[in-house]
Parts: structure tokens; sequence; C-alpha cells
């Protein structure tokens, strides 16, 4: 083989070439965003170019720190339903709510009295009956009874202050009229108040807007060709639409990696001795596929614009602690 | 039940500062910063900045116990004239316009995608 030389003039060209290169893609890094699929309920986006820490701080901060609304406190004031009464509250305190966070304020952790801008009032009034209508023979408890079952729809939103003039009710119910809170049997009764407030994933898991997650782009690669059974076989070690059986130009059936990314990196190729050599399985570290679901009153993309804002705010706070740091450190 | 009010893992204490500096005197150049109220989500992006920079000797970060809400951040610069702090400064700097300029392609996108379903 043959070795060109450099002269030393020529070795700093080469030099200041390579350093011109990583200059240029520092001020302009190729880093982008795209955003697969995105509805109301979910969306699948992917980071390209990014560090996994930005990634990270916005997975963290979506599960921790984006506010919902809640139920937080429950007055109890009659249950004799066979459901203890820190079971049920706690129960209640699970249903997520319709209502939009960013119309609220934080409760003030010494307050006493429920405002109109940091509480939501909703009461619980029902009776289980023994149902007059129902046939002599009837077992099913659920016709037997009426209000066998209190469901989330049960809770009635009170409004307090000014909210009337502010929101609707439909706005303000549970996001889903059929969570089941308690049975009851005839002559049961619950009867109760719950106030809901804003509150953050780290105090409590209820407050959760949904759920976030990522993962790095699988790659998978052929290192030699694979044909007939033993393709069919490597087909079937993969997610479906991973790897396609084309027919290659001397008329063999060849495996050929049609899309890695819907595979779900189970390494099963490697449990069969005759192909295991033939693929290489990576990750592409610098693309991230990140998700997000929704199940609260944001929308997923709403969670996300929250988040984006909680971030930027921290570095901003952080930035400002740090100054009025520095000039304290100059006056002494 | 001995668990701390979960509260606290956001609320400052009265007179509790946001962050406190400590300069490291056993190496040059070198300072141990608090920050109070903040965990990994801050300390590993911020750590991940200060490695960028080619200035910076050392950085590291630690949250020094799961049920303490801080962290603790350390940064030893090679030079005495980029001092700790100025590392520190570049950095949140740096972090903030890389985040907006993310902002700004977040709204793009969402606003993009959104004009496709309505």
């Amino acid at each position: 083989m043959e070795v060109k030389r450099l002269k030393v003039e020529e070795f700093q060209l080469v030099d200041e070439l390579d350093a011109k290169d990583s200059e240029d893609t520092e001020t302009s890094p190729p880093s982008r965003i795209e955003i697969i699929s995105m509805d109301p309920l979910e969306m699948e986006m992917d980071f390209i170019g990014y560090d996994i820490s930005l990634i990270n701080a916005y997975r963290r901060i979506i599960l921790a720190e984006v506010a919902t609304m809640a139920l937080e406190k429950v007055y109890m004031y009659n249950n004799t339903s066979i459901v203890q009464d820190e079971v049920l509250a706690h129960r209640i305190g699970l249903v997520p709510l319709k209502v939009d966070p960013r119309f609220f304020e934080f409760r003030n952790e010494d307050e006493t009295e429920w405002g109109a801008q940091d509480s939501l009032k909703y009461e619980l009034k029902v009776r289980c009956t023994r149902n007059k209508e129902a046939a002599a023979n009837e077992t099913n408890p659920d016709v037997l009874f009426v209000n066998r079952k209190v469901v989330s729809s049960s809770l009635k939103w009170i409004p307090l202050g000014n909210q009337p003039d502010i929101f609707q009710e439909a706005n303000m119910l549970p996001l889903h009229p059929d969570i089941l809170l308690a049975k009851m049997n005839s002559g049961h009764e619950i009867n109760l108040e719950a106030y809901a407030v804003k509150g953050i994933g780290s105090d409590h898991a209820k407050f959760q807007p949904g759920l976030c997650w990522y993962r790095m782009l699988p790659e998978v690669e052929l290192t030699r060709e694979v044909e007939g059974k033993q393709a069919e076989l490597l087909q079937t070690c993969f997610s479906p639409g991973v790897i396609d059986i084309v027919t290659s130009a001397n008329g063999k059936q060849i495996a050929k990696v049609n899309d890695a990314r819907n595979d779900s990196c189970s390494r099963n190729v490697f449990q069969h001795d005759n192909i295991k050599d033939s693929v290489k399985l990576t990750r592409k570290m610098d693309h991230v596929i990140f998700y997000i679901e929704s199940h609260s009153a944001l929308k997923s993309y709403e969670i996300l614009e929250e988040a984006v804002k909680i971030l930027s705010t921290k570095c901003d706070t952080l930035l400002g602690e740090i100054e009025k740091h520095l000039e304290t450190a100059m006056d002494t | 039940m001995n668990a701390p009010p979960t509260f606290e893992s956001f609320l400052l204490f009265d007179g509790e500062k946001k962050i406190i500096k400590e300069v490291d005197t056993k190496v040059p150049n070198a300072a141990i910063y608090t920050i109070n109220k903040e965990d990994h989500t801050l300390g590993n992006m911020i750590r991940m900045q200060l490695l960028k920079d080619p200035n910076v000797m050392f950085a590291g970060y630690k949250n020094p116990h799961p049920l303490e809400h801080k962290v603790v951040l350390r940064i030893q610069t090679s030079d005495a004239s980029y001092t700790p702090h100025d590392a520190f400064m570049n950095a949140i700097t740096d972090l903030i316009s890389e985040l907006s300029l993310l902002e700004e392609r977040f709204r793009e996108a969402i606003r993009e995608k959104k004009e496709g379903f309505d």
C-alpha cells in the first residue's frame, strides 16, 4: 500500500481545514426535531442530535413538574358503604379531572378558605336502595339495587365564588365518567364533599399529566447475505416490518433490513446459532424517539409546551440566583 | 412513617438560599456549588453543558441523599483567569439559548402538525 507523505506545511493546512469543519458544525448543529405523529391523547417525536441529558430533563419535568388539578381534600359526612373512609378518599383523589390547570393558581399551604382562584368543590351524595321494579326472580345485583355502583360521574361540581361566570360545568367534570369508586348495598349511603387543587407530580402521582418515555433509535445491520429458510427465520426474530425478504438479482430470496425503527430490540436472533453471526444490533445514540401520552386535561402537545416553559424558567431563575450571588461575593 | 413531607422537594424553607458557593481550597480554580431544591433534571444538564467547555477541567454533580432535595456541583477550571463562576454562568447562558432555540422549534413543529389535523 502506498503511503502519501505530507510536508509540514501541508499538515498545517489539513489541520486548519479540520478546525474549520468542526467550527462549522458547532455554530450550526445538525440538530433538529420531528413530530412523527400527534393527536390530543398521544404524540411521538424524534430528537436528532440533542444531548440525552436535555431530553431526560424534559421527561423528568413532564413526570414530576407539569401541574394538573386533582381532588386533594375530602370531607366525609356519612359513609356507611363497606369501603373505608380513607380508601374511598384515596380512590376519589386518583380521578382525573377535565379542568384546565392553567386557569388556576397553586393553593397556599396555610390557606384556610377554599378560594375560587385555586380550588374546586365537588359533592358526592348517593344512597343505595332496593329497585322496586326488578323482577321477582332477579339475581343480578346491578338490577336489584339502585345506585349499586358509585362511579366518577356521580361527583357533582359545586361552583365557588365567580366560577359560574368563567367555567361551564361540562369542562369541570371527571375526564372519564365510568371510574368505579365504590359498590354499595341496599341502605348504604355516601355523603361527602371534595376539593380539588393544583399540584405537581413530585408531590403525588395523581397530579401527573400523563406518561412520558424515550428510547434510542435501534439499528439493524446485516453483515452477510442471508437467504432462503434462514432469511425467513431471521424475519421471525424481529418485530413485524423490520426485515423484508426480497428477490435478489440472481433469483435468490434474501433478507433485507426494511425499517429498524419498529424493532423491539428483543435480541431473539442470538438464540439461533446459524444466523446469529449475520446481524449487528446497535442503537443510534444521537437519535431519540420521545413519546408523550396524556391522561389528564392537558393535550399531549400542551404537556410538552408546559414542560418547555418550566425548564426555561428553571434555568432563568438559576441564572438570576448566580448573578445575585456574584454581586454579593464582590461586595464582601 | 418518618418520610418528610413531599412539598419539601420544591419549596425553599424560610431563609434558605437557592444556591451556596464554597471555594475548594485543596486545588486551584475549584468551587463547589450547592443548589437547593433541584435534582438530576438540572444537575445532569448543567454538568453536560460544563463538560462541553474546553476550559473546564472538571465538572461533576451529585445528589447527596435522595431525601435531601439538593444537588452539589463541583467545577474546576484549567486557568485562573477563567473562574468556576464564569464557567457556570457561561454554561447556563448557553443552555438558555439552546433551550429557547428548542422552544422555537417545538412551537413551529406543533403548529405545522396542528394545521394538518384542523
